[in-house]
């Protein structure tokens, strides 16, 4: 029912606070981008992201998300880099395009770099729930507006398909043909799109009112209901982690 | 508590007021039901006490809305929410969205109000034990039924504590069990003098056994205003466009036919009790 990758768990990555898990993320797609050499790349993924996923027992989706949407970009990489990239190791000719080493190189170390960026999201995508993580950056100084839109977004996002395809179907049962070549698909999506629209529209307007009514915009101090953990030892590694992130940064730049 | 004083409204880009100088006062402690045709102006009523008319609903605005010390219209939205709440007709735009689980919605407006954690979880299992969603607090609010939906966005009213609770046609998608059971905690909430409740309903039989009071609305404008049964059962409430209960028109046809002789005069049945003591009576 919601547009989210979380995996309800009870393990030490679940347990940790979400701003731990972002921080850890951030850390990885920084290392994935300014780490130059692909053994340290890879080094992250294996030796970094991998033994998380261990831990917090969500190995198999984990390495299968990641797979599943770095492929299409892989099988796009190769041979755009191994043919148009600079280099002089010509593996071999097809007509006027020459396969070279160094583009193979660079396909292979921005396809490692993707699996730590798109890994390290992953990780924290199966592990925190959304609004658990928003809420914790609610506290640090997010406006609750931005965090009621990244959260209701996740779950009013299947609602809107739900109601596209009732829509579809309902001027399906009354004609409309919607399969055929591409123009007549792209005629069926007229009179689909103005009602799901409008709905829509009308949908905000009711849920702008319900936010009203359980005091949504009320100023003066809120609680929480969602108890999160924050224990020292982890606002420390935050800390550290956010030091190794600059030092990347700064290497990276010198 | 609420007093209405000459109250119009037209919505702005529309030429036809939808309310008309409308005059009502209810007191403290009372359940009153607002009926009439669609169209009449219930819902804008119900806006109106809420204070989303005239602050979300622009239109042109004549006499005064006031609820306790407070002048509605001249009031922020923000400072009325958790004095004042309000239940639409449509349970699933009333879902903010804003959290993942039943329990977690119903806090939601707890948590804004700033309420401690602990009363949070406590108002909040009540209101979902008193709705009959004790036992699916941990599920998405996207996966409950229309009705379940309906019985959540009360409970997130009630777990509030408002001290007037405003419902735009809250049982549209309730059973009758369901049904009773909401009339009867609303009942239990007003006979306690923690609540004042003003709710627009089209099961006439519901409000003539429930409500203390019937108002009856028609093209923007109170027709009728008075005890249930006496207003419901009028002759001419046809006129109006509202069809009385089939006890009401059985009692009626056993008049006509002589088969309720003793019926003339008296006030016609609503309910199936009154219906039974009505056609009882030699």
């Amino acid at each position: 029912m919601t547009a989210t990758l979380y995996l309800p768990g009870a393990s030490g990555v679940h347990r940790l606070n979400p701003l731990t898990k972002l921080t850890l993320a951030l850390v990885a797609v920084v290392a994935g981008a300014t780490l130059e050499t692909l053994t340290v790349t890879v080094a992250v993924f294996v030796f970094g992201l991998v033994p998380l996923a261990v831990w917090g027992r969500i190995l198999r989706p984990f390495l299968r998300i990641c797979v599943r949407v770095v492929w299409p970009f892989a099988i796009s990489l190769f041979p755009i880099q191994g043919f148009f990239a600079q280099g002089t190791t010509v593996l071999f000719t097809l007509g006027p395009f020459s396969l070279k080493a160094e583009g193979l190189w660079i396909a292979t170390l921005l396809t490692a770099r993707l699996l730590v960026g798109l890994g390290a999201a992953t990780l924290l995508m199966l592990t925190t729930r959304p609004d658990v993580l928003m809420h914790s950056l609610v506290r640090h100084g997010l406006p609750a507006q931005v965090s009621y839109i990244v959260v209701a977004s996740l779950q009013i996002i299947p609602g809107f398909q739900a109601r596209a395809q009732a829509i579809l179907d309902a001027q399906r049962s009354r004609g409309l043909e919607t399969e055929g070549n591409l123009l007549r698909r792209l005629r069926a999506l007229v009179p689909l799109v103005s009602p799901l629209i409008l709905g829509s529209l009308m949908d905000l307007e009711e849920r702008a009112i319900a936010l009203e009514a359980r005091a949504f915009t009320r100023r003066g101090p809120k609680t929480s209901l969602t108890e999160i953990r924050d224990p020292a030892w982890e606002r420390a590694l935050r800390w550290l982690l956010l030091l190794i992130m600059a030092g990347l940064i700064v290497v990276r730049l010198t | 508590m609420i007093e209405v004083h000459g109250f119009s409204f037209t919505y702005a880009g529309t030429a036809t007021p939808a309310l008309r100088d409308v005059d009502l006062k209810v007191p403290k402690g009372q359940l009153c039901a607002i009926v009439g045709p669609n169209g009449a102006g219930k819902s804008t009523l119900c806006y109106a006490l809420a204070g989303f008319v005239p602050h979300f609903f622009r239109g042109e605005l004549k006499g005064q809305v006031r609820v306790g010390d407070r002048n509605v219209p001249d009031t922020p939205l923000p400072e009325l929410s958790g004095e004042i709440g309000l239940v639409f007709q449509n349970p699933f735009n009333q879902i903010t969205g804003a959290r993942f689980t039943v329990l977690e919605e119903v806090a939601f407006g707890l948590e804004n109000l700033g309420v401690p954690r602990a009363e949070i979880l406590d108002r909040a299992n009540e209101a979902l034990r008193l709705t009959g969603l004790g036992s699916l607090g941990d599920r998405s609010p996207y996966a409950l039924s229309g009705g379940q939906q309906q019985r959540l966005a009360i409970a997130s009213m009630l777990a509030m504590r408002p001290r007037l609770l405003v419902l735009d046609e809250p049982t549209s998608q309730l059973d009758p069990a369901g049904t009773e059971a909401l009339f009867t905690h609303l009942s239990d909430l007003v006979s306690s003098g923690s609540m004042t409740v003003v709710l627009t309903e089209h099961k006439l039989e519901w409000v003539a056994t429930f409500a203390h009071r019937a108002v009856v609305l028609a093209a923007g404008q109170i027709v009728a205003d008075g005890e249930p049964r006496e207003v419901l059962a009028s002759p001419a409430m046809e006129a109006l466009g509202i069809r009385p209960t089939y006890y009401t028109q059985a009692a009626r046809a056993a008049v006509a036919s002589g088969l309720a002789p003793d019926g003339r005069g008296r006030p016609l049945p609503v309910t199936l009790e009154q219906a039974a003591e009505f056609l009882r009576w030699r």
